[in-house]
Parts: C-alpha cells; sequence; structure tokens
C-alpha cells in the first residue's frame, strides 16, 4: 500500500472529499479487487481506534462495575458455600456410602427404591443475607421433613418471584415426596427443558419421581439423558447401574 | 444470521451495554455457578472461573458495542460455550500436556456455537489490534489517541500546535502502520485462511 492511498483512504472515512471524488472512488472499489482489499484492511484498523478510544471511558466504568459485582458474587459464594441448599449434592456424597448398599441390593435381586436415592440433609434457604420469614418457614419445614407445609410455603414463595428456578425445583422435590407426581413431573419437565444451571438436577429428579412411581422404563431413559460434564452425571450412571 | 428472530436473552445483552448492575447480579446467579462447576472439573479453580467469566462478558460487553450485536440462541448456551472455548485457550498456553477437553464448539452446527465462533474471532481480532497498536511509536500512538478522542483534527492540530494538514497526513499514515502491521501477523493469514 502506498502513503497517497492511506490519506485518500482517510479523506474518504473522514468525510472530506467531494461528491466526485468520493463517487469515482466507489467505483473504483468495485472494479480493483486490490484497492477494495486494502481499503477493507484499513478500514478496520480505523474501526477499532474509532472504538478503542471513543468508548476507552465507558469500558472502564464497566469493567470496574463487572469486577465488583464479581469480587461480590465469589465472596458471598464462599461464605455460603457449607450452608448451600444444593439437595443433589448431598446426595452426591452420601451416595458414594449407597453405592455398596445398592450393589449387595442388587446381588439379590429387585430394583432399587427411591429413598436409597433421595436423601435430603438439613439445608438453609436464608443465604445471601436472605432473612425473609416466608423463605424461614420453607426451609425449616423441608428440614423437619414436613413436605406439605414446605410445598405451600414454597409456591407462596414462587408467587411473589416465579423466576426462582432454585425454588421451584425444591417445590418439585417437596411434591414428589407427597406423591404428587403429575405435578412435580410437570414441574421438572419444565425446568429441564429451558437452559439454566438447574437443568440436570431436573432430569436427576424427575427420573428419581419415575423411580417412586416405579416407571422404571421412564427412569432409565431420562437418566440416559443427562450428560458427562453434569453434577448428576455419576449419580445418574450408579442408579443406571442399579435399575 | 440477521434475518433469523432476536432471542428473548438479548436482554442480558442489552443489560451488559447498559452496564446494569441488576442484569449482571442475574447473569452471575443464574449462569456462573456451571461455569464454574465446569472449570473446577478441569483443571481449574474458582479464581479461574472468575477471570473466565469477567473475560468473557468484557468481550461480550465489546462485540455488542461495536456490531450492534444480535443473540438468536439462550444466552445460557452462548455464554457456556464462550467460557469452555476461553478456558481451553489458557489450558492450552499454560499446559504442555496435550488438551483433551471436548470441543463441540467447532462440531456443533447451532446457532449457540455459530455465535461463539463469531464472537471469539472477534476477540482474538480485536486483541491481534491491540497487541500491534501496542507496537507503534509513541508519536503515532499519542497522535492516534488524541485524533480519535477529539473528532475535530482541526482541534488536535491546535492542541498539538501543528498544521491541520499534518495531522491529517500523520494521522493516516498510522492509521496505514496499524493496518502493515496487523497485515504481517501470523494471527492475521490465520484469519484469512
Amino acid at each position: 500500500m502506498k502513503e497517497e492511498e492511506f490519506t485518500f483512504f482517510e479523506a474518504y472515512l473522514s468525510e472530506e472529499l467531494s461528491e466526485e471524488e468520493r463517487l469515482s472512488f466507489e467505483n473504483r472499489l468495485e472494479k480493483e479487487y486490490e484497492l477494495s482489499e486494502a481499503f477493507n484492511n484499513y478500514k478496520e484498523s480505523y474501526g477499532f481506534l474509532e472504538h478503542k478510544f471513543s468508548k476507552e471511558k465507558a469500558t472502564e466504568v464497566f469493567t470496574k462495575n463487572l469486577s465488583k459485582i464479581s469480587d461480590g458474587y465469589f465472596t458471598d459464594k464462599k461464605k455460603t458455600k457449607v450452608i448451600k441448599f444444593r439437595p443433589w449434592q448431598y446426595v452426591a456424597a452420601a451416595s458414594v456410602v449407597l453405592f455398596l448398599g445398592i450393589t449387595m441390593f442388587n446381588n439379590f435381586g429387585g430394583n432399587p427404591v427411591y429413598s436409597d436415592f433421595a436423601i435430603h440433609e438439613t439445608v438453609s434457604l436464608t443465604e445471601r443475607g436472605n432473612q425473609n420469614q416466608l423463605y424461614l418457614h420453607a426451609e425449616q419445614a423441608f428440614n423437619s421433613n414436613n413436605y406439605e407445609q414446605a410445598e405451600q410455603l414454597f409456591s407462596e414463595i414462587l408467587v411473589a418471584n416465579p423466576k426462582l428456578v432454585e425454588v421451584e425445583l425444591y417445590k418439585a422435590i417437596s411434591l414428589i415426596e407427597i406423591n404428587q407426581f403429575t405435578s412435580a413431573d410437570k414441574i421438572l419437565t419444565g425446568i429441564s427443558n429451558q437452559n439454566s444451571a438447574y437443568k440436570y438436577s431436573a432430569k436427576w429428579y424427575l427420573a428419581l419421581s419415575k423411580l417412586k412411581q416405579k416407571k422404571y422404563n421412564d427412569c432409565e431413559l431420562i437418566l440416559k439423558g443427562i450428560p458427562v460434564n453434569t453434577d448428576v452425571y455419576d449419580l445418574a450412571q450408579e442408579l443406571l447401574n442399579a435399575l | 444470521m440477521n434475518d433469523k428472530k432476536t432471542h428473548r436473552d438479548q436482554l442480558y445483552i442489552i443489560g451488559l451495554l447498559n452496564n446494569d448492575s441488576i442484569i449482571i447480579k442475574e447473569i452471575y446467579e443464574k449462569f456462573a455457578p456451571k461455569v464454574i462447576h465446569y472449570i473446577c472439573r478441569n483443571s481449574g479453580n474458582e479464581h479461574d472461573a472468575n477471570d473466565i467469566i469477567q473475560e468473557v462478558l468484557i468481550t461480550i460487553y465489546h462485540q455488542a458495542q461495536k456490531n450492534n450485536f444480535k443473540l438468536t440462541c439462550p444466552f445460557d448456551a452462548y455464554f457456556f460455550l464462550l467460557c469452555k472455548r476461553m478456558w481451553f485457550n489458557v489450558l492450552k498456553k499454560t499446559s504442555k500436556k496435550e488438551v483433551t477437553i471436548n470441543e463441540e464448539i467447532l462440531s456443533i452446527n447451532d446457532d449457540a456455537s455459530l455465535l461463539a465462533f463469531e464472537t471469539i474471532e472477534f476477540d482474538e481480532r480485536q486483541q491481534l489490534f491491540e497487541e500491534m497498536f501496542q507496537k507503534l511509536g509513541n508519536a503515532c500512538k499519542e497522535l492516534l489517541k488524541t485524533s480519535f478522542t477529539i473528532k475535530s483534527l482541526q482541534e488536535v492540530a491546535d492542541k498539538l500546535g501543528v498544521s491541520y494538514a499534518y495531522v491529517r497526513k500523520k494521522k493516516s499514515l498510522c492509521v496505514g502502520k496499524l493496518t502493515k502491521l496487523v497485515q504481517g501477523s501470523p494471527v492475521f493469514k490465520k484469519f484469512k485462511n
């Protein structure tokens, strides 16, 4: 590329050319491949610089805010790690112990049972500084195995915050516990079909619901749909082996 | 992609563009756990996940700012693919061992992987331009910064105490120099193939 070309490109992009010059240049761009390529490369550099400097301040403000939110999120996560409500993780830990038992059980024939896999440890919903009484009552009901009441309280929370997928999942677990399978399966199918962090946990519980209903084929089919890189994969494999 | 329908998750893109703290927090609450879990299972830790998530969100922010970005798939899928790919790049740089994590980003032909691919290429191009910009001499860097920050070249000339014609010529030569540096880089040749 020649220096004169750069000067000309600059004049074009800064809209300093006369109408006649502009049209003649555009005409050349259509016909001359090399010129067109050189111009496009120049234009890309021009666009990069324009973006870099005109948005510099906004980017700085954004990056600062993002860093603050991110640090807040990861600090909260550490603080609440011990009490976080992730029933499937407790099940994962418990399942290691269970595995031997299930294997032995299977040696004597028969199908695995829901209670072997559905283990809910003491949990807390009042993480992230949420001291709402409703949350507290829901948590207490769930922890004392009062699933009927827990289900009602989770439903109340969802009326005010219908987008809390995590709470929807707890509601579904409570529903399985009180044998309201149709409602539980409907919620779990909904979560499984959405893209959220709970997609595969919902699939796992849907499989557990089918297990409790003794619909072993359905259970197996759902378990096979749980991919490798998920929280519940190991559990799903154990249950599949036991089926 | 332009004829495709914008996904309702575009709200996350707009939220990032507007630096909307509520939306950004929601992105963390909803989508970060999966990424953290993935990175922790693939030779990383929470600190790495923190870096990757921030890096990806800044890239999306830049792309949205520049290209009027339209999301045509769920944000979750797009975001997760980007995080995976960026983590894969980090592992590739830092590990002498062969990295064998899944590369479905290049094999699944859907909206999420196509969009993620575009964003990654956008990011790599930005990085290349930035790297080459840093290789320019100080005089060029200073002039480009001033002339792209202050829109009027006359004002730039007044500020630098030189003539308008000089600024215009020098600006075009500096942009040209950057263009040549970029074109001469092996990374740029990779984009062309």
